[in-house]
């Protein structure tokens, strides 16, 4: 079969400041959903050498190189990297390589780092992926972060994350700011929103693991974990688009999944046996379009739902499908 | 005199006041409800990290978790080693629910609480040391057991050892009927709750016994 390359540019940007809740990135391919994933390691990338005020080109690779320490340091994944070297060529696609690199990008303000794919849209095989961090903004790699300027690799480990087939991820609470908006808490290096600037994000958080986990996770992953399915319901008629997020109390982690079919059946997977508790919610913490395809009719009137039921996740199976009933706000 | 003669000595006597009814009697059944007492689960609140170090992260929202008290079924068979002393073997089951109450949510979510059932097995031994030989018949217990927890989709499955002591009555209603109520406490090392802690709960319980 011929191959299908489809090229999927900066649809995936972390903003500048202005909570599954993994998803995973894919196309799709008649009724089909096929998960963007690589197939082959370790991936080959190089860094552009062009350096960006106060870092130089060296010194985002290094930064690099510690991002992706910490993505394949997840246990029961097996992904690796290596450094080829370093390149006249920028982080654009078509290229066939692999790019991490500055780009001056003014017309981008609000908008830190993006991550283009290169795609097999048949397998969902990525062929050549591209980061950008945009040096418009300044930036830092001091380990303790810089006030004022955004840590490279906070930065660089979310979009790691994209380049790896997650998407974001809605574990969050922002508030709006300035004409956009402001993240008050998150616990997922997959928000959408950074925290301001000198603050460090550099490490996994439970849903950032879970969700790695569930595209590349081994058979010890699959056995030792769990998973809840269900549907988020208001009048009795599914709601497309609900954030549901699953929150074990012994352990304190939070791991969150969308409903994305019109009947809104959700599936939170990667989940530690044990008694969870279920929060349904709207998305209406970023633009709907970080999170699902603006085009689909995403439901965010009704109030956020603590479900009535402690849900009993099993070791390497489904908990009994639940459904979450939410009332119009 | 040693002091173990000495507690050799006093078993005896004890040991020959025991009533003729008593004497004759070799084995005991019985059975009944139990109350058993609930608990504070433990459980974590649902935050957000805030980004900077050391900043209190934000809360999402808050839980406080508690297994309810519940009332079960209990059977017990005893062998009476001397007119005094029995061995027992026990089985008790209850369903008792574990609860989560939510408070502090950050977008004054719907919902208040969360529960599941859960079913509750222990089997035990004693052994029971009986006073006096009248109709009203005091009697005082110890022993260890095994508990068995599942929630109610039968999920996940919690075991561990149980250590448990009290006394009570046993009332003689007729040369094999009689009536039985008993307190104590009972120690859990492992139960359904969001904290692996031994946790100690009040036991009740009362019944109708058979002698034979």
């Amino acid at each position: 079969m011929k191959r299908r390359i489809a090229a999927v540019i900066a649809a995936l940007i972390l903003s500048a400041p202005a909570a599954e809740a993994y998803l995973k990135l894919g196309t799709r391919i008649g009724d089909n959903f096929v998960p963007l994933h690589w197939a082959a390691f370790p991936i080959r990338y190089f860094v552009t050498n062009r350096d960006a005020a106060g870092v130089t080109a060296p010194q985002l690779q290094q930064a690099v190189a510690g991002a992706l320490t910490t993505w394949s340091a997840v246990p029961n994944v097996s992904i690796s990297s290596q450094f080829v070297g370093f390149t006249g060529a920028s982080p654009v696609t078509g290229d066939g390589m692999t790019v991490i690199g500055f780009q001056n990008r003014p017309d981008l303000d609000r908008t830190l780092g993006a991550t283009s794919f290169t795609i097999d849209s048949v397998t969902g095989e990525v062929i050549e992926s591209d980061i950008f961090l945009n040096s418009v903004f300044p930036w830092s790699v001091t380990p303790g972060g810089e006030a004022g300027r955004q840590d490279v690799e906070s930065i660089a480990l979310h979009e790691l994350g994209h380049l790896l087939g997650l998407g974001h991820s809605a574990i969050g609470e922002t508030e709006l700011f300035g004409g956009g908006r402001r993240v008050l808490g998150a616990e997922t290096v997959m928000f959408p929103i950074a925290f301001p600037a000198g603050t460090l994000n550099r490490a996994l958080r439970a849903d950032d693991i879970a969700g790695l986990s569930d595209i590349y996770g081994n058979d010890q992953f699959r056995s030792s974990t769990g998973s809840i399915t269900g549907r988020v319901t208001k009048n009795g008629a599914g709601v497309l688009g609900a954030h549901v997020v699953a929150f074990n109390p012994e352990t304190g982690k939070l791991v969150g999944g969308f409903s994305l079919t019109a009947d809104g059946t959700f599936t939170i997977a990667g989940l530690d046996p044990g008694l969870h508790v279920l929060r349904a919610e709207p998305l209406d913490d970023g633009d709907v379009g970080s999170f699902l395809n603006p085009a689909q009719p995403v439901d965010v009137d009704f109030k956020a739902a603590l479900f009535d039921r402690l849900v009993a996740v099993p070791r390497g199976g489904t908990a009994a499908a639940v459904e979450v009933k939410v009332t119009p706000k | 005199m040693t002091s173990c003669a000495r507690q050799s000595l006093l078993l005896s006597v004890m040991l020959a006041m025991a009533s003729p009814a008593l004497a004759q009697s070799r084995a005991e059944i019985s059975g009944g409800v139990t109350w058993t007492g609930g608990f504070d689960a433990g459980g974590t609140d649902a935050t957000l990290s805030r980004g900077a170090a050391g900043a209190t992260p934000l809360t999402l929202f808050s839980t406080s978790s508690r297994v309810r008290p519940a009332v079960g079924a209990s059977g017990r068979v005893a062998f009476f080693v001397t007119p005094q002393l029995a061995v027992e073997g026990s089985l008790e089951y209850s369903r008792p629910s574990l609860e989560t109450a939510f408070s502090n949510d950050f977008e004054q979510a719907t919902g208040t609480q969360a529960t599941i059932g859960i079913a509750s097995y222990l089997f035990g031994g004693s052994a029971l040391y009986h006073f006096g030989g009248a109709r009203l018949v005091p009697f005082v217990s110890a022993g260890g057991g095994w508990l068995r927890q599942l929630d109610q989709d039968r999920v996940n499955v919690v075991d561990g050892p149980e250590l448990h002591a009290g006394g009570g009555v046993k009332y003689r209603l007729s040369s094999s009927f009689g009536l039985r109520v008993e307190a104590g406490v009972s120690s859990r090392e492992k139960t359904v709750s969001f904290e692996d802690k031994r946790r100690t709960v009040p036991v009740v319980s009362g019944g109708v016994t058979y002698r034979f």
